[in-house]
Order: C-alpha cells, then structure tokens, then sequence
C-alpha cells in the first residue's frame, strides 16, 4: 500500500553530521536517488560540507568536491567541461548550494553560469538563512522571520527575494520548486533536469528544525503546510516562460498553520499575520496567473 | 588534494538519540469491538493482496461460519470504525460475507491431532457450533445434541431466507460436519448432567426459545400465533395460515422478521411497538429495510384486549402510551395514557414481544433472572458444566453466540488438561486522534448492490447480492488498517538517517537512528511509537 515510489537505490550513507530531522539531508537523499551514481557534487561553505562528514570521511556515494563559498556554480562549470573534454558527457554534475551561497554571496557565478546556459544541475536547499554558521538572515529568510542577526525587536522586514524569477529570467530551459514533503514530485523534476541540456535550477524547500525552532519531527508536516498554505508553491518553468503549477490545494490553509508550528515567527502579531497572508494571497494569485490557472 | 575515501558508517550517530522509535503495531477499533475477536485489520489487508483464501482462513480462525455473519451480523465492529468519523465506515460485513462465500467453494484441510477426551453439547446453534468448532480443531471428539429435527438454532428457525438463505447454511453446517464433530438431531436433553458419565465436559447452548405472553384478553384466540412459531413453521418449510390485516407485537428481531415474511406472503402489515424507535431493540437497519418495504410501525402503542368473532381475531384495542423514567434496562419506561383507547381491525396478530431462556434445564445450577449464571470464560457452577449463547445473555446476537462458543473452548480445553485461564486484557484501541489524516481522502462507502424492489417484497429470495469484485477491493482500500504496519514505506521515505530496514517486518537501525520521529509523525497509522531512551 505504497503512498510514494521511490527509487530504491540511495546514494547515500548514515552516520552523517544532519542534525535532528535535517530537511537538507533529506533533499540530498532524495536527488541523488533521482541522479544516480553518475554524479559529481560539488558543494560550497554550508551545513552540506558538515553534513557530509569530516576529512578523510563521506556520507556520498558518488564524488563530492568542497569549494569556496561563492562559487558554486563556477565549480559546476568548470567540472563539466573537464569531463566534456574527457568525453564524460554522461556524468552529471550537480552544484549544491545553501540559500545564503545561492541568494546572496554566489549569485553573481550562478548568474554567470545561467547566462552561459552550462550543462549544470543547480539545486539550492533553501533553509532560509545561515545555518551552519548559527542562523542569520539571508536573502531568503521570510518576512517577518526571527534569527540570530534579525532578532525579534527587529525581525526580518524585507520579503524572501523570489530567486526562481531571477533565474527564470536568464531564460534557461529548466527551473522549478520542490519540497521535501513531496519527494515523488522532487524526484521526477529531478529527473527531467537530468534529462535537459544546459543550466537546470531546482529550488529545493527544505527545513531546518534547529533554526526553525520547530521539533525535529515537524519537518515533513511543515513542508506540507508551506505548500498547503501556498507560502512555498511547487511550479516549474521551462524556457523561462512555460510556467506549469504540479499542485493546487483544494481549499488553501491559513497562514497562521504554518507559522505558528514555528518559533521563528513566535512574535507575530495578529495584525503582521494578516500581512503575511495578504502578501501570501496576492503571490499566489499572481502565480496562479502566471499558470493561466484562474 | 586531499582526499576522503573513507564512509561515514564509523560515526554510529546513534548515540545522540534521546528517543527511540519502536515499530509495535497496535489493536484496531473493529477487531477489539468483534465479540469473536477476529482479526478484521488482516483479513482486509490480505484480501486488498487478492489473497482472498488467506484472507477467509484468517477469518475462520476465529470465526467457524464466517459466511453467515457476513450476512446477519449488526457488525459492531462497523459502529467503532475510525474511518466513520472521517466519513463512512468501511463495509466489513460485506467484505465479510464476500469471503465467507469464497471460503465455501473450498475445501478445508484440517490436520487434527486426536485428544481422546469427549465434549458434549447441548444445542446445535451458533454457541453450540462455535465451541465444537474451537475444541474439535484441538482434537477433542464432539456430539452436539439437537432437539429439533434440523442443525443451527434460531440461523434456522428463526432467521428467514430473504437474509440467510438455507444452502448457505447447510454448507456450513457440512463443512463442521466433514471436520469430524458429530450432530445427533432430534434429542432433547433433560440435563446437563445426564450426559455427565459419558463426556468429559458439557457445553450447554440451548438459546431462548420461549415466547413472552402478553397476559391480555384474547390471546387464544384463533388468528393469534406467537413470532417465533410463525418463522419456525416458515422456515422449516409447513404450510402457515396468514390472513389479510396482518398486526405484529414487539420491537425485536423477531417482530422485524415475522413481519417481513408476513409481507412477502401478501399480506398488509402493520408493527405495534411500545416505545419510540431509539429503545428498539431489533438491528436498525433491518428496521429501515422493514419500513421500505411498506411495513407501518406505530410506536409507543400496545394492545390491550385482543377482540374476536366467532373465535376468530377481528380487532385490537390499543392504548398509547408516553416514556417515563428509564428501568432497569436503561430504556425509557412506556406508561399507558389514560383514555387514549382506540381499535384497529386485524384478522392476524402475531405476538413477538421476546424470547426467555427456559430455566428448568438448570436445576442445582445457579442462574439469574433472566439466564444461566457464568463467569466471563462461561463457567458455570458446576465445574463440568459450560454455558453461553441466549441461554446466559438472553436474547442476544450470532457473534455474541460465536464468541462465548470461543471463549468456553478455551475454558473446557485448560480444565482438561489442569491448566490456569489466560487473563483477558483490556488493550486501548487506535482512535482517530491517533490516524495521519492527511495521508487519507474522504471518499464513499462502497457496498454490494440488492435485488430489484418488487421481487424483494413478493418473494423470499436473498435481499443482498454479492460484492462486485471490483468494489470490493476499492472498499477495502478504504481501510485505514489502524495501527497495524501495511507496508506504507513512509517511514522509510522519511528518514534523513537512512536507518529503516524492510525485512519481514520494519525495524530501526539503532546504530544511527538519531531520534528525531518524523517516522512515527508521518507513520499514518500509528504504528510507530516513541519510547524515551534511558
Ligand atoms: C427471528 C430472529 C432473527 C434474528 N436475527 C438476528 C440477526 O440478524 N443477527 C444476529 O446476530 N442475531 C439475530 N438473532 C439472534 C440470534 O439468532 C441468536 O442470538 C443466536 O442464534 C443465539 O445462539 P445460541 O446458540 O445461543 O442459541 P440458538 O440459536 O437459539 O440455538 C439453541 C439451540 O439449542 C437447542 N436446544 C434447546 N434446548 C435443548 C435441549 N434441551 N436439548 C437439546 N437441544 C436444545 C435449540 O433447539 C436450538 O437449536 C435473531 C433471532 C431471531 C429469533
Ligand atoms: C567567503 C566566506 N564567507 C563566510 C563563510 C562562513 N560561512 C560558512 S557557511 C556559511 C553560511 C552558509 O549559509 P547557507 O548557504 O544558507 O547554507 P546553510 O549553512 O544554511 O546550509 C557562512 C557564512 C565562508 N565559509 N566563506
Ligand atoms: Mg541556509
């Protein structure tokens, strides 16, 4: 009676440094079981170069190369075309970056990368802030969030940059949004990045108890009332226009669900919640146009 | 460059757990409610596996004449089904009755290991069937001794065909038969302990087959026959007489039945009962079916005089009555009002106002008022003497029957052989509260379709036809399995640790399990506790 169809191979080992109910580690888990064992990863200053465990150890399967913070997708670039050039064209290669190395400090490579349109998977497991260095804001903390450099005087007041339509603009064949509280639509999009040539951007929503203040076991729950909320959507577009919705919630769920199973966002008031959903509403209606879907 | 090449699997995160999740499945609502104990969770879970002969012998492990149940059971277990709080509870009578049919067509094979102590039983009815059932597969020799002439209590005299059709039960009845339990028909036993020299231990099952008199004027009057008498004569195939202007007494089972059959044999039919619906004590959706079929009730009604011509029925006097304070049943007392008298014109009036144990059986046996005196395992006062069924609880239900039959197997078999009663635990259920909802969506009941309206009133052919197949599997699938591990894989799904292991049964890998409990979160039916580390 399986309610998800996995692949069963995992390209991934435990005895790995995730903390308690890590979404990160989860995200991995489930792209590399989309990927395969032909893969290179490589993966800039986050909680993945601790997560994957100490030097000489590895919690991977397949190659992992560590590099600088900024330069992800310049790594990616230049993996792919050594192994071009070897005539290794069947070996992905997969940059792995936080939110901070994906919004803020490695966007100017990704950008690079995009516009050269390079045979890269960019997958950003978006935890939305700094959290291997002690939870400060990037520019994907949410509206309204708690961390440690937006404490709850000044709480975070600026909306989560929406780097899905920046890279959409750079107009590459592929850029979607996942969760991992829906590894079967994670995995398939996966697939088809796999399958596309040139600069693929997965946007992978992924959440982290320890900066969340949530319990370690709310991850999946969480997940599900982002999408559920329509606070993190799941879309794809391709070509930088063709937007496609994969779900639609029957009926969508209050804000305040999702925020309130969170201790980052304790100190709202009814009054900034109210805000949060307008702000939410008015996103997703746009999205909705956007799909043609209203 | 440096390079790692060594794995992470020395690093037995583990250690950081302070919770360990436990696969330990727990009892489902249905098979704690099942006064026979089945295992409905499984046998609905095999079945969706389409191993529907596996799914039938779980059933019979607990259950000796499934197919009957499956049609006239009240399926308590459906009442306490978490799957009617979110929206409709599963069908598993009908479920039931589709492997219960399935399991006739096939062929058991018993391998009985002969025990040479000898149990007699004392009526042929659902209590009788069930110990002999539970105590002959243990390999002990049975003889049911049956004062009628024909085998299955009330499943034969009193339940008609339009709900349990003869041959089904005959095939029953046969497949008993061919596992060696002996059934002498004909024989009325005087006393338990007549047959005291001959049996190791005696089961007594005789039911409640007594009918109540009203104690009103005109009860001997020509046209007036007792429920219980009318069915029995139907069922065993005598030639009744009914008239026109048919009027049943009572609010039972029996007053259902008799009515209905009074119907399908043309007659106009109207039910007096004495209280409201809410105090019937006949199963409600017989009641329902009853009053579809064009069967009037008028409650808090009684007669009071039955009135003749020419020695013949011709008229009832009623009174109304109204509910006062409860009695000792818990339902509202019926008071007659005053002056409310009126008459109705009737040429038949059958009088089914309920059945008593008949107690002269029990003499130098304790009883109550209303049956024999048994502990929970059916003991009686005498220690060789085992009772259940009717005869203890009064009228009651099949299942009530099959799960005293049940119970009293265990008791005869540690008797015999000197050995203490396993205690019986009161485990808490799985509620709703305890169910992942958002892994389920509202969907409709299914359920097998009925023979067409005017062939239903006007004949006495079986009312429910079989579940499509088709059906049958979406119904199942319906089923939460409260509690009890399906194979889901969500917990493997989940884990970021990567320490679900799938053998046989799921386990964790302690080595690395860190605790966090997404696996007991996401588990959608509760199979997965959370025990603190210590
Ligand atoms: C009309 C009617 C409809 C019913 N409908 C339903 C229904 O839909 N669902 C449900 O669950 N229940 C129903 N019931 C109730 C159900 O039939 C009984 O609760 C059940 O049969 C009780 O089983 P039992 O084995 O205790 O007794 P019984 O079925 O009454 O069997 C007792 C047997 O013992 C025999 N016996 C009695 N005295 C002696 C003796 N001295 N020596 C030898 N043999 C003896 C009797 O002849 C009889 O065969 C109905 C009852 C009636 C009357
Ligand atoms: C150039 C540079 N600046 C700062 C750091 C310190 N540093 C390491 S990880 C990190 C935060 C990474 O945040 P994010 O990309 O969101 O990944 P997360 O840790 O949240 O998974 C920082 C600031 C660094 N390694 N390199
Ligand atoms: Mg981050």
């Amino acid at each position: 009676m399986k309610i998800f169809n996995l692949p069963e191979k995992e390209n991934m080992r435990p005895g790995h440094l995730a903390c308690q109910g890590c979404g990160a580690a989860l995200a991995m888990r489930y792209t590399l079981k989309a990927l395969g064992e032909k893969t290179i990863v490589t993966i800039p200053a986050c909680c993945w170069s601790v997560i994957d465990g100490p030097f000489p150890y590895s919690s991977l399967k397949v190659p992992l190369f560590h590099c600088a913070f900024e330069t992800a997708a310049a790594s990616a670039a230049g993996i792919r075309a050594g192994l071009d050039i070897k005539g290794l064209e069947d070996i992905n290669v997969l940059a792995w970056a936080g939110d901070g190395g994906t919004f803020d400090i490695g966007i100017q490579a990704l950008s690079g990368a995009a516009e050269r349109n390079e045979n890269i998977i960019y997958v950003c497991y978006d935890n939305e802030a700094y959290m291997n260095t002690g939870i400060q804001r990037s520019s994907a903390t949410p509206y309204g969030a708690w961390t440690t450099t937006t404490p709850v005087k000044h709480y975070k007041n600026r909306p989560k940059k929406d780097i899905v339509a920046i890279m959409a603009a750079h107009r590459i064949p592929y850029v979607a949004t996942a969760s991992v509280g829906y590894p079967d639509d994670l995995i398939r999009k996966v697939e088809k990045a796999k399958n596309i040539k040139g600069t693929k951007f997965i946007h992978i929503y992924a959440p982290c108890p320890t900066g969340w203040k949530c319990k370690p076991d709310d991850t999946i729950k969480i997940s599900r009332l982002a999408v559920e909320t329509a606070v993190f959507p799941l879309y794809e577009i391709e070509n930088g226009y063709k937007y496609i919705l994969n779900i639609k919630p029957e009926v969508k769920k209050p804000v305040t669900e999702y925020l309130k199973m969170q201790g980052r966002f304790r100190h709202l008031t009814e009054k900034e919640i109210e805000m949060i959903q307008k702000e939410v509403d008015f996103q997703w209606k746009r999205l909705l146009e956007k799909c043609n879907q209203n | 460059m440096p390079i790692s090449l060594s794995d992470t699997l020395h690093n037995k995160t583990g250690t950081w757990r302070t919770f360990r999740p436990i696969h330990k499945n727990k009892l489902p609502p249905c098979n704690k409610k099942c006064p026979t104990g089945e295992n409905i969770q499984k046998y609905i879970y095999l079945l969706l596996n389409k191993k529907y002969e596996e799914a039938y012998r779980e059933i019979k492990k607990d259950n000796p004449i499934p197919s009957i149940t499956g049609r006239v059971c009240p399926h308590p277990c459906e009442s306490k089904c978490n799957r009617g709080e979110f929206d409709e509870p599963i069908a598993i009578h009908h479920i039931e009755r589709f492997l219960g049919d399935y399991g006739l067509e096939l062929k058991d094979n018993w391998e009985i290991e002969e025990k040479k102590e000898k149990i007699a039983i004392i009526g042929s009815g659902p209590a009788g069937l069930a110990c002999a059932y539970h105590l002959r597969k243990k390999g002990y020799k049975i003889k049911i001794f049956e004062a009628e002439n024909e085998i299955g209590g009330m499943l034969r005299i009193g339940i008609p065909d339009y709900r349990l059709p003869k041959d089904i039960l005959d095939k029953e009845i046969k497949k008993l038969q061919e596992m060696g339990i002996e059934i002498e028909t004909g024989v009325r036993i005087n006393h338990p302990l007549d047959l005291a020299g001959n049996y190791d231990a005696i089961f007594v099952g005789t039911g409640a087959h007594i009918s109540r008199k009203m104690g009103i004027p005109g009860e001997e009057l020509d046209g007036v026959i007792s429920g219980l008498e009318f069915l029995k004569k139907l069922n065993l195939g005598e030639k009744v007489k009914i008239g026109k202007k048919v009027a049943v007494i009572g609010g039972g089972n029996t007053a259902i039945d008799a009515a209905r059959c009074a119907l399908r044999l043309g007659a106009e039919v109207k039910i007096l009962y004495r209280r409201s619906r809410n105090e019937m004590p006949a199963i409600e959706s017989e009641v329902e079916e009853a009053e579809k079929e064009g069967i009037k009730i008028e409650f808090l009604t009684t007669p009071v005089k039955i009135i003749g011509k020419n020695q013949k029925v011709s008229t009832l006097e009623c009174i109304r009555m109204e509910l006062g304070e409860p009695d000792e049943s818990g339902r509202r007392r019926p008071i007659p009002i005053k002056g409310s008298e009126f008459t109705l014109d009737f040429d038949t009036v059958i009088l089914a106002i309920g059945e008593k144990v008949d107690l002269k059986l029990f003499e130098n046996i304790e009883t109550t008022s209303w049956g024999v005196k048994t502990d929970q395992y059916t003991r009686t006062t005498h220690e060789k003497v085992f009772a259940g069924g009717d005869c203890v609880t009064g009228p009651s239900t099949v299942v009530e029957a099959l799960g005293a039959g049940k119970r009293a197997s265990i008791a005869i078999d540690c008797f015999l052989k000197g050995e203490p009663l396993p205690v019986i635990k009161d485990k808490k259920p799985v509620t709703i509260e305890n169910i992942n909802l958002d892994y389920f969506e509202r969907k409709k009941r299914k359920e097998p379709e009925k023979i067409e309206f005017n062939r239903r009133v006007n004949s006495f052919d079986e009312i429910w036809l079989r579940f499509d197949e088709k059906d049958l599997l979406e119904e199942a699938e319906r089923c939460f399995s409260c509690g009890v591990c399906n194979r889901c894989d969500n917990c493997w799904v989940f884990c970021p640790d990567l320490s679900i292991i799938r053998n046989e049964e799921y386990s964790v890998n302690y080595d690395y399990c860190k605790g966090c409990g997404i696996c007991a979160r996401e588990c959608p039916r509760y199979v997965i506790t959370m025990e603190e580390e210590r």
